[in-house]
């Protein structure tokens, strides 16, 4: 027997474990902690189709970001252009195999991953779809979420062509207009999305 | 009878560390039954765990400013770059700003963080409740910001994909950039390890004055 249900009028604090009545909270609403001041619901309008809607732009933006060049780097008549890819495996030529692997984590790997599995658990939520392992999708999202570090490395691309702009001629690729909307679209997804409200709708579809 | 204003775990209740839902204590449930993952009152081993990914950070700060994160060759000439001679470099360029964002990402927030989560455990190990508004405020900024801190690595990796031009000009990575990953790396698991929830377990007095 699933006895979810005895609680469900309750919310303990994710922070301080304060037990409190649920609050009742309108759209895009927040609801604090009294005691420790942590969110503990953060309501959002439309949070399902929103998130869905941003997760598939989000991947299909992820391939120009990922293909185009970012900056081109001209010296002398010669000429060198960087990809996020290829700034991981100039640590790999360097001997630096981990750091390469950290940063294809940190920038491709776990954006790209959280995009699917956004989309996996919206979708499914969206349509009334039971996709497979839906549950473990969203607990893995919330996981990788503070991982993946998009704006980061953009501005550690523009602090280099700062760095670098005494030195040589740099002109900005298509890819870095194309990792900033990439940017724009996985912040927002990342607080449209409504986790209460997700993990209620699966509790709900799963009791059926 | 369950009362509220109450930590949940004196109620008997436990919740889900991923999806927040409410279970009984004595349901001796091993998943939740909502989102499948393990149930644990508390975060397992939080204390020791968030003590030994902290040493760890703190031990990697040395090697991290100590040896060069790049080094620099043009026309033949190699010369080795520190975290601190980059930003240096950067005031003698007289790029004061940018200068003060690579020195918060790379110096001040690491050791910030060190210290933010250390005043968490000095204050759980030894009830120094006060203030604790601020303090999980302060502990939530340190949450945040930490991944910002991997700035200086991916600028690195940057001039290193773009500088190869040979004898001319190159910039190859070093081993000091690894140890300062280590060190955002080892703080974020800390930060992720700790559990607030054990301050006020021990004195549930507390109040947010
Ligand atoms: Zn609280
Ligand atoms: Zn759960």
């Amino acid at each position: 027997m699933d006895k979810i249900t005895e609680t469900e009028h309750l919310i303990a604090c994710n922070e301080c474990d304060l037990l409190l009545e649920r609050p009742v909270i309108l759209d895009s609403q927040k609801a604090k902690c009294p005691r420790c001041g942590s969110t503990l619901i953060s309501a959002r309008h439309n949070s399902i189709e929103r998130t869905l809607a941003l997760s598939i732009a989000g991947m299909i933006l992820i391939f120009p970001a990922n293909l185009f060049p970012l900056l081109t780097f001209e010296l002398m008549g010669r000429a060198q252009s960087q990809t996020i890819f290829s700034s991981a495996m100039g640590f790999y030529y360097d001997g630096l195999w981990p750091l390469a692997v950290l940063v294809l984590m940190f920038t491709i790997l776990v954006p790209a991953c959280k995009l699917l599995l956004l989309f996996w658990v919206s979708f499914s939520l969206q349509f009334s779809i039971r996709l497979p392992a839906r549950r473990f999708a969203l607990r893995s999202y919330q996981h990788l979420d503070e991982w993946g570090m998009l704006e980061v490395y953009l501005v550690g691309v523009l602090v280099s062509i700062i760095k670098l702009a005494s030195m040589a001629t740099l002109v900005p690729g298509l890819g870095i207009f194309c990792l900033g909307a990439l940017i724009l679209v996985t912040t927002m997804s990342s607080s449209m999305l409504d986790t209460d409200l997700f993990w209620h709708k699966i509790g709900e579809a799963d009791n059926d | 009878m369950i009362n509220t204003g109450q930590s949940a775990a004196s109620q008997g209740l436990q919740s889900c560390h991923d999806c927040h839902a409410l279970w009984r204590l004595s349901d001796q449930n091993t998943h939740c039954r909502r989102c499948g993952s393990a149930l644990h009152l508390r975060k397992p081993n939080a204390m020791p765990l968030t003590w030994a990914l902290l040493l760890t950070s703190t031990f990697l700060l040395i090697p991290a400013n100590m040896l060069p994160i790049m080094m620099i060759t043009s026309l033949g000439r190699g010369e080795p770059a520190t975290i601190l001679g980059g930003v240096i470099d950067l005031i003698d360029l007289g790029m004061y700003g940018i200068a003060f964002v690579v020195l918060a990402a790379s110096i001040l927030i690491p050791v910030g963080k060190i210290i933010g989560l250390l005043i968490m455990l000095v204050t759980l190990q030894f009830g120094l409740t006060t203030n604790m508004q601020q303090k999980m405020m302060m502990f939530r900024m340190v949450h945040w910001i930490g991944r910002w801190s991997m700035l200086d690595i991916f600028v690195v990796a940057v001039l290193v994909a773009l500088v190869q031009m040979g004898n001319l000009a190159q910039i190859s990575g070093q081993l000091g950039a690894t140890a300062f990953a280590g060190v955002v790396i080892f703080t974020m698991l800390a930060a992720n390890a700790f559990d607030t929830r054990l301050i006020w377990d021990k004195h549930p007095g507390t109040d947010s004055e």
